[in-house]
């Protein structure tokens, strides 16, 4: 699913006539495989998140390619990558990244509408994916009116609205209280069982890994163990 | 995304910052009406003017008046008048000759001193020359007067025939019958002294038209070839000139024309005869070439005008720029989460494009709106405070301001231009919002 090829990333900071290049990720060759669920984790600075905006297209590698699904992301244009993430990527974060404006069913909708589909199939797909990740009581809720667990639903449902092969979660539960957390962990195991989707999590933390097949561990830039696909 | 999702979405957009964008609308349409407003004065003076000028006017009528050779101008002579006459689509080349002196007549007591002008009547007629009574000439001694030549006609008295106050002859010394079958009695002088006189008698059988214009007086007397002949033999000069220099004395006939004027079957003709006429060095006057100049001038004035009031929406524009980079800064975090989950640069580009085009388009029909309603304002107000303040009357049916389906084509286009161009940056600013950075709330 994911294949990544000596990705190396380092910052530039500071004003132009004195840069300071902070070397982040360090040769970094990884596999991803169908139907996993990858964990990676790493002390907190070790490069976890710089390397899930790299395999997302937020920020261009230094050095190196990433592949998806057969497809040289690294390769593709802004705007092409960003056709590519709406069909074939859904993305969890943190903090949840909700349109605070947009009702949960707004939210969840905005990918469907962002393809292109007709209100009617829109509204079908919606409503089953609320009842499926049990908010179908908080339709017409914005953001603010959620608690953090059903934000994270609505998030998780916006991720599922156009049916990926591959979601990407950044610490999906650590802005969640330890209950709240251990459902939404086995929403992803339930949703990796039935579809048949591929995750890859970042967390630090090592009890969330254990919900994953697999565990890449990450320090100071580089992969520690596990970067093979079974 | 479906064109009708981006407008919803810009709806909501909209809906979120509603006084702000209606003060940008506002401020939009009044640049649209301030525009269309200051054009229409240049469309609404250009009608009025064309149509004062071309209304009851003979628009076919093309005047020839003379020939340009090397140093000066030519009188036209008959070989003249035969070669246009062949000109194509020529329908009648009048001429006339005025008479070299100033004759007076005499109709029972009353007299009256105008110009006597011989002229061709068949040409005239084929010109389409109309009697308001009575019919043209049919034997020398007949003779057809201008319409204000009763006017003239005075009682012969030693009386002060004129009223001290306004400088015209006292009604009761006015001459109030027809002239129509009035036998009048033409005299003319023999030379400067008037020691001579020649009474010849006329009998007027037909009245021409008003002439078009308000202003316009015909107190001429149409007499014959032959009586005017009949003078030039009296005189003995040419044209029955009086006062003449004995040595460079013509005698003889007057071999040309004082008036000459083309007639072209249609308007379409006119320009085409004049441009012939042009080419043979003839010096010609026609109100089609005139108006050529007029609508040169009023395209000017009217460029100049839609000009000033595009500044105007210039001016709009950069509130519409400051209003469209305030939503996309607001809205950065939005635009960072559409861009994380997959929206297009293009897409998002887009739906500002369309916002700031919807401004565009709202304030440009709300300014076509205003704008109609002050041309009806200022047509109906401005003659009444002219005539206030002047206290002086207004031409009945001025228009100062008019509205051309083409001045709101041009207005509304320069309107969206100018929108779209001014929205363009700041959509462009919001294709290139870091998603990450958006997301981290850092902008
Ligand atoms: N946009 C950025 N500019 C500069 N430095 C960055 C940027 N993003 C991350 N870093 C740095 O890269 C390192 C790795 O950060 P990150 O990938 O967020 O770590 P993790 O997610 O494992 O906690 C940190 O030292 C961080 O300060
Ligand atoms: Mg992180």
């Amino acid at each position: 699913m994911i294949q990544i090829r000596e990705l190396s990333h380092h910052f530039k900071l500071g004003k132009k006539d004195q840069k300071v290049i902070l070397p982040v990720l360090k040769d970094i060759t990884m596999e991803v495989g169908k139907g996993e669920i990858v964990s990676v984790v790493g002390k907190s600075g070790s490069g976890k998140s710089t390397l899930l905006n790299l395999i997302s297209g937020f920020i261009r590698p230094t050095e190196g390619d990433i592949w998806i699904d057969g497809v040289q992301v690294s390769e593709l244009s802004e705007a092409k990558f960003a056709d590519f993430r709406l069909k074939h990527i859904g993305f969890i974060f943190q903090s949840f990244q909700l349109i605070p404006s947009m009702t949960a069913y707004q939210n969840i909708e905005l990918p469907l509408i962002l393809k292109g589909e007709d209100e009617k199939k829109r509204q079908e797909k919606v409503i089953r994916l609320m009842e499926k990740v049990g908010l179908g009581d908080f339709k017409d809720h914005y953001p603010s009116e959620l608690s953090g667990g059903q934000q994270q639903r609505v998030s998780i449902a916006r991720a599922l609205v156009l049916e990926p092969t591959l979601i990407l979660a950044d610490e999906p539960t650590g802005s969640l209280d330890s209950e709240t957390e251990a459902e939404i962990l086995e929403i992803i195991q339930k949703l990796n069982r039935e579809l048949g989707i591929t995750f890859l999590i970042i967390t630090h933390d090592e009890e969330v890994a254990q919900t994953g097949h697999r565990t890449i561990s990450i320090k100071d830039g580089r992969v520690m163990k596990g970067g093979a696909a079974i | 995304m479906k064109l009708k999702d981006k407008y919803r979405f810009i709806r909501q957009n909209i809906k979120k910052n509603k006084a702000r964008t209606f003060m940008t609308i506002l401020a939009t349409a009044m640049g649209c009406a301030f525009l269309i407003v200051l054009a229409s004065i240049g469309y609404g003076l250009q009608q009025s003017v064309v149509k004062e000028t071309l209304e009851d006017q003979v628009v076919t009528e093309i005047q020839v008046h003379g020939k340009e050779v090397e140093n000066g101008f030519e009188a036209m002579t008959v070989a003249d008048i035969e070669k246009l006459e062949k000109v194509d689509h020529v329908k009648a080349v009048t001429r006339k000759i005025q008479l070299g002196q100033l004759p007076t007549y005499t109709i029972d007591g009353y007299k009256a001193e105008t110009m006597a002008v011989s002229t061709h009547f068949p040409s005239e007629i084929a010109s389409g020359l109309k009697l308001a009574e009575g019919r043209l000439p049919e034997n020398p001694n007949e003779v057809v007067v201008g319409y204000h030549f009763s006017n003239t006609l005075y009682m012969e008295t030693d009386e002060d025939i004129y009223d001290a106050e306004t400088g015209e002859v006292k009604e009761e010394f006015q001459f109030k019958g027809e002239v129509k079958d009035q036998t009048i009695t033409m005299t003319v002088q023999q030379d400067e002294e008037g020691k001579v006189t020649k009474e010849i008698p006329l009998k007027i059988v037909g009245v021409l038209e008003e002439p078009g214009r308000e202003w316009m007086l015909n107190q001429d007397v149409y007499i014959s070839q032959e009586v005017f002949h009949q003078i030039e033999a009296f005189t003995g000069t040419a044209g029955g000139e009086i006062v003449v220099d004995p040595e460079n004395k013509v005698t003889g006939h007057l071999e040309t024309f004082d008036q000459v004027n083309v007639y072209a079957e249609s308007l379409e003709s006119v320009q085409g005869i004049v441009d012939t006429l042009d080419e043979e060095n003839y010096a010609t006057y026609s109100i089609v070439s005139e108006m050529k100049q007029i609508n040169t001038l009023f395209t000017i004035a009217k460029a100049g005008l839609i000009l000033v009031g595009t500044i105007a929406l210039i001016i709009a524009s950069i509130g519409i720029y400051n209003t469209m980079t305030m939503a996309v800064t607001e809205r950065a975090p939005d635009i960072g989460i559409m861009k994380a989950i997959g929206a297009n640069p293009k897409t998002i580009k887009q739906i500002f494009l369309l916002e700031s085009s919807y401004i565009g388009v709202i304030g440009a029909i709300i300014g076509t709106i205003v704008a109609y309603a002050t041309s009806v304002v200022v047509n109906i107000g401005l003659p009444l405070i002219l005539e206030t303040a002047f206290d002086e009357e207004m031409p009945e049916g001025l228009q100062f301001s008019a509205i051309p389906w083409s001045l709101v084509l041009i207005a509304v286009t320069i309107c969206l231009v100018i929108t779209i161009l001014s929205g363009m940056r700041p959509a462009k600013r919001a294709t290139q919002i870091d998603v990450l950075k958006a997301m981290r709330r850092e902008i």
